[in-house]
């Protein structure tokens, strides 16, 4: 069975538009991410003046990367290993509660329970979350850990995750299941072979938000690591001083962060995609 | 495998169950003990007293709240609604094209890559009445520079818009994947019963996309209220109270300030207030769909 | 043994001098500590920070012991130092805070006064005093050496300065100003709008205008409460001086700055000056360094400091934002000896040189003094030095972020239109009583101002 809208096809005059369309939003998104690429090569004072002629420089990666005082690279190995591991797990947790969730008959009392907790536990300002956790990861000997930050992130990220793969399992209509059911499947077949991969687009899209949202996030990477430890996150907010932003080194260390993040982000679509496909009941 | 089997169903739910257990009971159970209380430091100590009721008056008689509210009212409300029909908008259309699936997937991505401290910075500048690019392309098209965040009619819009810069790739996502859920042959049969391109969109992918769509908009809706980042770097709730958020201000009461007990009570108006929005939006969006 | 070693070539130093006949003070421009346990520092990145870990460096060389960094955002500083004091035991062995904070700490018992870690602890007297924000006398809730305790010592401090475009004013025959007034006058030469500005201040909500105001108050003699010190918390913030305050306040970001005065912030102020946008201002120490260098700024070499103007009739003021450098209490004693033991070290007039060759501000008044403030790169130190003399601290009380926030918004609301002077200070009083009232302060008000 396959799934998506190439069914629909744009054709014509429609097709034009639509490109048309598809080039304006990804100039508006593009712009502003361009000009921080820009900026990236500037000295501090041509991104000041705002001026469009410039001479580049290599000067801001030199030191972000190699400058004395920078661990970089550093930061961003722990934010990769934080942000793979927990994507990881927060896909493989959340997608196994939401299809319990979603496919068994859970008591009423089970699945509101569950799923009102997750999003009030997300309606919770991270500024009033993170005492309490640093608290008692300082008791336990999980602070200045990556291990601690990767258990925070699967928490924090998994309320979207399960709510998304609900909704992405919602999508699949239940004969599917059933059909392979009857064939002899048994429950965890069925999941493993039938669901699983329809659900593809959605693990991606969950795996991508997961990731993004892990690498990002400041306010308890800030609180439960120390130098060794800190993220990419903690790294760039340095850039941002008492008295003044150096735009031109945040700028630079913007861009660094994005590329390996993109890679990993491809690697583990394909991850996904290959993985989860084969084998698969169609 | 037998085991695995039999207990699917229960095991399948344990270790999400488990991780919550283990990390958000306590800082929950915390954030209510601390709403009802007032906590002083002394001696390198925490002293808890019971003030249930000075904690909800300082709430009521809070000169700022007010304007912090109904700034955040407005910021949801227009940022969410113009962030959904914008990530549907395009996750249909990127969805029907043949071409440059992969390109948008991997562009959209890009705002919310980027740490919110260095989107917040860069805005500014770019806002920057004597030097942004903003004015200068207004400058250069013949219009005067406009105030960006130093007019209160203006301030709170620039917010905004960086929001829906940063957050619609976010729906955009979440939706792109659902359109890409929706079986081909669903979409097949109806063309064969002779349905047009807008009545399958309309009739028939939309309606399919309604638990996305839901998913979207119930954690867009949160994240909005809870926008801290991009206000506190671009104006720090100015100018005057122009900008002021709710979560701007419960920053500067449990942090700034450490009022631990108010801003505790604090967070979880922020909570109520949040399942009242999101309890009434579903109920009008049910009710629409109904009509 | 290594203890040993130390022990002898401290002797051999000390034996040396002695013998030359030389004062032991003059001779050693570092203090020996002896080995002491590795250390964890909490300190924030900055344009100082740089300085900072020059002298650290130094301090590893010299005497084998290790100093290990914790370089924070500016913006995650308080949390973490605040998580440190809190939990069951520190992981940092000193930490950095702003001034603003220090009461917090100070009034919690979260740090251990430095006699009690070594008695013989003592700010040496060449370091400046910083309004005596290290000092805590807990009866009076006063950060004072008069019957307070010594809680931390500064490694850097901050004053505005009233830094001006030599190149500009000299065309346009203008005298650096002295007084407001003055100010106001070369603004009426200088000032050509979306060209360039005649004199820029921060504006913005916050303690951006609070703080830039204040010296406006201080110079025409107002006060935010009657005499917090002797516990008198008499809310005098809508004084007629402090109306005048504002008023003239309001009248120099009109007529001398940009149409977004009530946004600019500190970061905004050095992008003006530096990009040579506005003629003179008025910008914390610490941006110094920006002026001079070629890939931050198109005015290299153009820009000289003097002390900030007061205002014509009133009296020199200064306002500090310095930083504490302080032990929490919840660490072992041998890590309080080994914090202090780098303190001393720090403080000293070799150190303090290294620290200031690395672009840092110094806290001794000797090297403010010696031959570096002949190099030209060091010319804003007299100005500094100037400063110094009147700086104090404001809201130097548990309820000062707070009071700031109050002013900082009320006084906003004026520049940019919402209020006038007389109502924003009338607002800004009764709710600053308010908060008293509630703490269980000593408090009152004045007469309100006509609006």
């Amino acid at each position: 069975m396959s799934a998506g809208t190439s069914a629909l096809p744009l054709v014509g005059r429609d097709r034009i538009i639509g490109y048309g369309l598809m080039v304006v939003a990804v100039l508006c998104v593009v712009g502003p991410f361009a000009w921080i690429l820009m900026s990236s090569f500037k000295h501090q004072i041509a991104i000041l003046t705002g001026a469009w002629s410039f001479t580049p420089t290599w000067s801001n990666y030199a030191e972000v990367l190699f400058g004395r005082r920078s661990d970089f690279v550093g930061n961003v190995r722990n934010s990769a290993v934080v942000a793979s591991v927990s994507t990881v797990l927060v896909l493989v947790v959340g997608t196994l509660a939401a299809y319990s969730l979603h496919r068994f008959r859970w008591a009423r009392w089970v699945t509101t329970g569950f799923l009102g907790w997750t999003l009030i536990f997300h309606m919770i300002p991270a500024l009033t979350l993170v005492g309490p956790w640093y608290i008692a990861f300082r008791e336990l000997g999980w602070y200045d850990t990556l291990g601690g930050l990767i258990l925070t992130h699967v928490t924090m990220n998994l309320p979207m995750t399960v709510w998304l793969m609900m909704a992405f399992f919602s999508e699949i209509p239940p004969e599917i299941e059933e059909a392979a059911r009857v064939d002899g499947c048994s429950p965890l077949e069925a999941f493993r072979y039938v669901a699983l991969p329809l659900a593809v687009p959605g693990l991606i899209a969950a795996g991508i938000l997961a990731f993004i949202f892990s690498w990002n996030e400041f306010s308890i990477a800030l609180n439960l690591t120390a130098r060794d430890t800190a993220t990419v996150p903690v790294a760039i907010a340095r850039f941002a001083q008492q008295y003044e932003v150096q735009h031109s080194q945040m700028a630079a260390a913007a861009v660094i962060s994005t590329i390996p993040a993109l890679l990993l982000m491809a690697l583990g679509q394909r991850f996904i995609v290959r993985g989860l496909t084969l084998g698969s009941v169609k | 495998m037998h085991i695995l089997n039999r207990w699917f169903k229960h095991w399948s739910l344990l270790p999400a169950v488990l991780l919550f257990l283990l990390l958000t009971i306590y800082p929950m159970a915390n954030l209510v003990r601390m709403s009802v209380s007032t906590i002083t430091f002394a001696g390198g100590a925490a002293h808890w007293a019971w003030t249930p009721l000075a904690n909800l008056q300082l709430l009521t008689n809070d000169a700022v709240l007010g304007a912090a509210a109904l700034n955040t009212a407005i910021f949801v409300v227009v940022a969410v609604a113009i962030e959904m029909a914008l990530g549907l908008a395009l996750a249909l259309l990127v969805a029907r094209l043949s071409r440059g699936k992969g390109l948008a997937r991997t562009v959209m991505v890009l705002p919310i890559l980027v740490p919110a401290v260095a989107i917040g910075s860069m805005w500014k500048l770019m806002y920057n009445y004597d030097f942004g690019v903003f004015n200068q392309a207004l400058t250069a098209i013949g219009f005067g520079p406009v105030n960006w965040l130093g007019s209160t009619s203006v301030a709170l819009l620039a917010v905004i818009l960086v929001d829906i810069w940063h957050w619609t790739p976010f729906v955009f996502l979440i939706l792109f994947a659902a359109v890409e859920g929706v079986p081909t042959d669903v979409i097949e049969a109806a063309r064969i019963d002779g349905a047009t391109p807008r009545q399958i969109t309309w009739r028939i992918i939309i309606p399919l996309l309604k638990p996305a769509l839901a998913v979207a908009l119930i954690f867009r809706s949160i994240l909005a209220f809870k926008t801290f980042d991009e206000v506190f770097l671009l104006t720090s709730g100015g100018p005057g109270t122009s900008t002021e958020l709710v979560s701007l201000h419960l920053y500067k009461v449990f942090f700034e300030q450490n009022q631990l007990g108010y801003g505790a009570m604090l967070s979880l108006a922020i909570i109520i207030a949040i399942v009242a929005f999101l309890l009434v939006s579903r109920r009008a969006l049910t009710l629409r769909a109904m009509a | 043994m290594q203890t040993m070693k130390r022990l002898l070539a401290a002797t051999a130093i000390l034996a040396a001098s002695v013998v030359a006949g030389i004062p032991v003070q003059a001779q050693q421009p570092f203090a020996a500590v002896g080995a002491q346990p590795p250390i964890t520092i909490l300190v924030n990145s900055s344009p100082w920070y740089a300085g900072f870990e020059k002298a650290v460096e130094l301090y590893e060389k010299q005497t084998g012991n290790k100093v290990k960094l914790d370089v924070t955002p500016y913006g995650g500083m308080l949390e973490k130092a605040r998580n440190a004091v809190r939990g069951a035991r520190s992981p940092y062995d000193l930490i950095n805070l702003d001034t603003q904070w220090t009461i917090e700490f100070y009034e919690g018992g979260f740090l251990s006064p430095l006699k009690d870690v070594d008695a013989a602890f003592d700010l040496p007297k060449e370091v400046l005093s910083y309004g005596d924000s290290g000092y805590w006398n807990a009866d009076k809730r006063w950060r004072t050496p008069q019957g307070g305790k010594l809680m931390a010592w500064p490694p850097n401090g901050n004053v505005l300065l009233y830094v001006y475009r030599e190149d500009l004013l000299k065309a346009a025959g203008i005298a650096p100003p002295k007084t407001w007034e003055d100010v106001l006058a070369s603004c009426a030469k200088l000032q050509d709008p979306g060209k360039m500005y005649g004199m820029v201040m921060r504006g913005e909500r916050g303690n951006g205008i609070r703080f830039d105001w204040m010296y406006f108050m201080l110079g025409k003699g107002a006060t935010v409460v009657r005499d917090p010190a002797a516990g008198d918390y008499t809310v005098t913030i809508n004084s007629p001086q402090a109306r005048a305050a504002l008023d003239l306040y309001l009248d120099v970001a009109k007529r001398c700055g940009p149409p977004n005065a009530g946004a600019l912030g500190q970061g905004d102020l050095i992008q003006l000056i530096s990009t040579g946008k506005a003629a003179q201002g008025m910008v914390v120490s610490a941006a110094w360094s920006n002026f001079d260098d070629a890939n931050k700024s198109a005015v290299v070499g153009k820009i000289a400091a003097v002390a900030v103007p007061q205002p014509a009739g009133g009296k020199p003021a200064a306002l500090l934002g310095n930083w504490n450098m302080a032990i929490p209490k919840n660490i072992p004693d041998a890590q309080k000896q080994a914090a202090i033991a780098f303190s001393r070290w720090f403080l000293t007039s070799g150190a303090q040189r290294v620290y200031a060759e690395a672009g840092a501000i110094p806290v001794r008044e000797d090297t403010f003094r010696s031959d570096l403030a002949q190099n030209p790169k060091f010319r804003w130190m007299p100005a500094y030095l100037e400063m110094q003399k009147y700086a104090t601290q404001e809201l130097g009380y548990a309820e000062g972020a707070q009071v700031e926030q109050i002013l900082g918004l009320r006084l906003n609301q004026a520049l940019i239109g919402e209020l006038s002077s007389g109502k924003a200070l009338n607002l800004a009083a009764k709710e600053i009583e308010e908060l008293f009232k509630k703490s269980g302060r000593r408090t009152g008000a004045l007469p309100p101002l006509p609006e």
